[in-house]
C-alpha cells in the first residue's frame, strides 16, 4: 500500500489515479484510494501492476456498466474515508440504496463481481426487504419473472408454510379420525377372521359385482389408478379394500360405486382435484400416512367425506389466495395460540367442530 | 402469465449470480423462502437449496441432531426437509431419552422439552403419590400421573447455553387433567422462572390452574392433545448465564392436589408483539 501512503504523506504531490475500463470500451480515471476500496481492483493493481496508465487500464468485469461503476465509486469514495462514525455510514447507506429494484439488482451484480462485500450485503438486504411478505405473484411482477411453474410445482412449496393453529388442529382431527378408522378396520377384520356372516357376503358381493356389473371392475381400476398417483403403499391398500368391501352389504355401497362409474369424466376430474388438494393437506400432515382417506371415506361415510373435501379445498384456496393477510396474521400471531375448545368423541362432535372452524374465519 | 414482450419486460434478476440470489433469499424468512419457491423455476431451485436452508437452521444443528434417536433418518434429508420436519416432529435426545429437540417454525430457533422423568418432582418416586405411565400421545416413554399430593412441587432446568442466543424464551408446563381432579381450582399455584445461581431474571406469578367455569383459563390447547400453561419468560442473551430454573409449587398442606398428568416442561421462543 506504499503508493497510497505516499499520496497521504506528500499532499503536494499529485493524487495518484488509476485507469479503469468498462466492458463498453470507455476508460476513466479514478482516484487510487477510492478504486483500491474494491478488492478486485486492488488485486489487479498489486498482483498484475495494471491501471497506472491509459494503455494498461484495468478491465472491469462485464457486469460493471459505466452507470454502476459510477455508483460504486460514490460508495467507495464515502466509505474509504477512515474518520467517519458508524452513524454517518449508516445514514449514507440508507440514502444510497434508495433506487429502483432494477438498479439494485444490477448494483448487486456489479459489486459482487468487484468482490465489494459490504456493498453486496447492503443491496442484498434491501432486496430481501423487498421480497419479504410478498406473494409469489407480486414477486413475479416486481422482478418481471415468467410464470413458468406447473400448478403442481407451485402447490408443492405451500406445504408446511403455515403456522396456523387451525390447520394444525385440522391435522390433529384428521390424525384422530384416521386412528379411529384404523381401529374400526381392525375390529372389522377381527370379525371377518372369526368366520362370521361378513365373509360369506364378501364372496357374494364379489361374484355379484364380477358377474353382473362389468363396469364396476373398470371403476375399481380407475380408483386404483388414482391411488397409484397418490403413491400409497399397495399392500395396505388391498387389505383396506378387502375390509371395506366387507362393509358393502347394502345397495347403498354399491350405489356409490355405480355412481362413480356413471359420472366418470366429471367425478374423475373432481376426484383428481380433490386428491391434489388433499395432497397438499396430506403433506402438511405427519409423513406416516397409511390410509387412503378418500377411498375409505367413500365406503364408510360419503357425507362426511364431502364435508372434509369441501373444507380441505377451502383451506387450500385460502392458503393460495390471501398471503398478505395471512402474513400479517402470522406476524401478529407469532407464538400465541388462541384457546380452541374442541373434543373429538366420534364423528358427531367432529363434524360440529369443523363447522365451528369454518365459521371462525 | 407474463411473457417477455420487449427488452423492458425481461426479468431483472437474472443478472444476479446464483450465490447472490441465495444470499438475498436467506436474508428473508423461512416462510418467505417457501413462498419464493412458488415464483418461478429460477427462484425455486435457489429457494429449495441447502445453502439457503442451512442459514435458517441453528449453526450447531448437526451436532445436536447426531445425538438424537432419529439421526440416521434425518441425516439423509435435504436442509429444507430437515427444517420443516423438525418444526413438527421433535427429535428425542439419545443420551437420556428425557429431552426432545425441535425448531420454532417462524425463526428456526431451538425448542426443547424436558420430559417428566427429567424434571424434579417432589414425591415423584413414591407410587402412592405419583405414578408413571406410558401414553401413546406423549413423545416420551413415560408421563407422570398425580394420584394425590399435598406438597405439589415440580422443577425443571435447562442450560442457557442450549438455547438460541438473543432470543426471548418462555417455559410452559405441558400437561393434562385426569378425569377427576381436585385442589387446583381455589388455590393459586406459584410459578417462577429464574436463573439458578442468581435472582436475576426472576419472573414470578400466582395462577389458579383450574378456575371455575366461566372464568378465563390460564392454559391453552397445544393441538397435540395436551394443554400448556406458561410458567414465565426469560431473555437468553449469549447463553452464558448458567442454568435456567422453572418451578411450579402449591404446598399448602391443608389441600390435597389430585389428578394431573404431566408430560414435561417446554422451552420455546416467544415473540412479544
Amino acid at each position: 500500500m506504499s503508493e497510497v501512503d505516499m499520496a497521504v504523506i506528500k499532499p503536494e504531490m499529485m493524487k495518484s489515479y488509476i485507469w479503469l475500463q468498462t466492458a463498453d470500451g470507455s476508460i476513466q480515471q479514478v482516484e487510487q484510494e477510492v478504486a483500491m476500496f474494491c478488492p478486485m481492483i486492488c488485486h489487479e493493481i498489486m498482483q498484475k501492476g495494471l491501471g497506472s496508465s491509459k494503455n494498461y487500464a484495468i478491465s472491469l468485469p462485464q457486469r460493471v456498466s459505466p452507470a454502476m461503476l459510477s455508483l460504486i465509486l460514490d460508495y467507495c469514495r464515502f466509505h474509504q474515508v477512515p474518520g467517519r462514525s458508524n452513524k454517518e455510514r449508516k445514514c449514507f447507506d440508507e440514502k444510497f440504496i434508495r433506487m429502483d429494484t432494477k438498479r439494485l439488482c444490477e448494483l448487486t451484480s456489479a459489486a459482487d463481481s468487484l468482490q465489494l462485500k459490504p456493498l453486496v450485503d447492503l443491496t442484498s438486504r434491501a432486496l430481501a426487504r423487498i421480497i419479504e411478505g410478498k406473494t409469489p405473484e407480486e414477486i413475479r411482477e416486481i422482478f418481471h419473472l415468467p410464470d413458468d411453474l406447473t400448478e403442481e410445482e407451485k402447490l408443492e412449496p405451500l406445504k408446511n408454510t403455515t403456522d396456523d393453529p387451525r390447520i394444525r388442529l385440522l391435522n390433529r382431527l384428521y390424525a384422530k379420525k384416521r386412528k379411529e378408522l384404523k381401529e374400526r378396520q381392525k375390529k372389522k377384520s377381527v370379525e371377518v377372521e372369526d368366520g362370521c356372516v361378513d365373509e360369506r357376503s364378501v364372496d357374494d358381493l364379489l361374484s355379484f359385482i364380477n358377474g353382473e356389473n362389468a363396469d364396476s371392475k373398470g371403476v375399481r381400476t380407475s380408483k386404483n389408478k388414482k391411488k397409484n398417483r397418490r403413491r400409497r403403499d399397495p399392500q395396505k391398500r388391498t387389505s383396506i379394500d378387502q375390509v371395506a368391501e366387507s362393509h358393502k352389504k347394502d345397495s347403498n355401497g354399491l350405489g356409490c360405486l355405480g355412481h362413480t362409474t356413471g359420472g366418470d369424466n366429471e367425478s374423475h376430474s373432481t376426484l383428481s382435484e380433490t386428491s391434489k388438494l388433499q395432497d397438499i393437506e396430506d403433506d402438511i400432515f405427519d409423513h406416516k400416512v397409511e390410509l387412503d382417506d378418500v377411498d375409505i371415506d367413500d365406503e364408510i361415510d360419503p357425507a362426511l367425506k364431502e364435508e372434509i373435501d369441501r373444507e380441505v379445498e377451502d383451506f387450500a384456496r385460502r392458503l393460495n389466495s390471501d398471503w398478505p393477510e395471512r402474513m400479517q396474521e402470522l406476524l401478529s400471531l407469532g407464538q400465541d395460540r388462541s384457546p380452541v375448545h374442541f373434543s373429538s368423541n366420534g364423528n358427531g362432535s367432529l363434524r360440529k367442530n369443523r363447522r365451528d372452524l369454518m365459521v371462525e374465519k | 402469465m407474463t411473457t417477455p414482450v420487449d427488452g423492458g419486460a425481461r426479468d431483472i434478476i437474472s443478472c444476479l449470480p446464483a450465490e447472490c440470489l441465495a444470499q438475498i433469499i436467506s436474508l428473508t424468512s423461512p416462510a418467505d423462502t417457501c413462498r419464493s419457491a412458488a415464483v418461478s423455476h429460477s427462484f425455486q431451485s435457489i429457494a429449495d437449496s441447502d445453502d439457503v436452508w442451512k442459514s435458517f437452521l441453528p449453526s450447531d444443528h448437526e451436532d445436536i441432531l447426531s445425538g438424537t434417536t432419529s439421526w440416521p433418518e434425518l441425516s439423509a434429508l435435504s436442509k429444507k426437509e430437515l427444517y420443516l420436519r423438525l418444526c413438527d416432529n421433535p427429535a428425542i435426545i439419545k443420551s437420556n431419552q428425557n429431552m426432545s429437540f425441535a425448531l420454532e417454525r417462524q425463526s428456526g430457533k431451538k425448542c426443547y422439552m424436558v420430559g417428566a422423568r427429567g424434571l424434579a418432582i417432589v414425591w415423584g418416586d413414591t407410587p402412592t403419590y405419583w405414578t408413571w405411565t406410558n401414553l401413546p400421545e406423549s413423545r416420551f416413554r413415560e408421563v407422570a400421573e398425580l394420584r394425590y399430593v399435598w406438597w405439589f412441587d415440580i422443577k425443571g432446568r435447562i442450560g442457557t447455553r442450549m438455547l438460541s442466543p438473543a432470543t426471548n424464551y418462555a417455559a410452559y408446563m405441558v400437561f393434562k387433567f385426569a378425569r377427576n381432579r381436585k385442589g387446583f381450582s381455589h388455590k393459586a399455584m406459584d410459578l417462577r422462572v429464574h436463573l439458578e445461581d442468581s435472582i436475576a431474571g426472576q419472573g414470578r406469578k400466582l395462577v389458579i390452574l383450574d378456575p371455575a367455569d366461566g372464568l378465563p383459563k390460564p392454559y391453552q390447547e397445544r393441538g397435540d392433545g395436551w394443554l400448556e400453561i406458561e410458567i414465565g419468560e426469560f431473555f437468553n442473551d449469549t447463553g452464558d448465564d448458567g442454568t435456567l430454573l422453572c418451578s411450579l409449587m402449591e404446598t399448602d398442606g391443608r389441600f390435597s392436589k389430585v389428578g394431573l398428568i404431566v408430560e414435561g416442561i417446554e422451552f420455546r421462543p416467544k415473540n412479544n408483539i
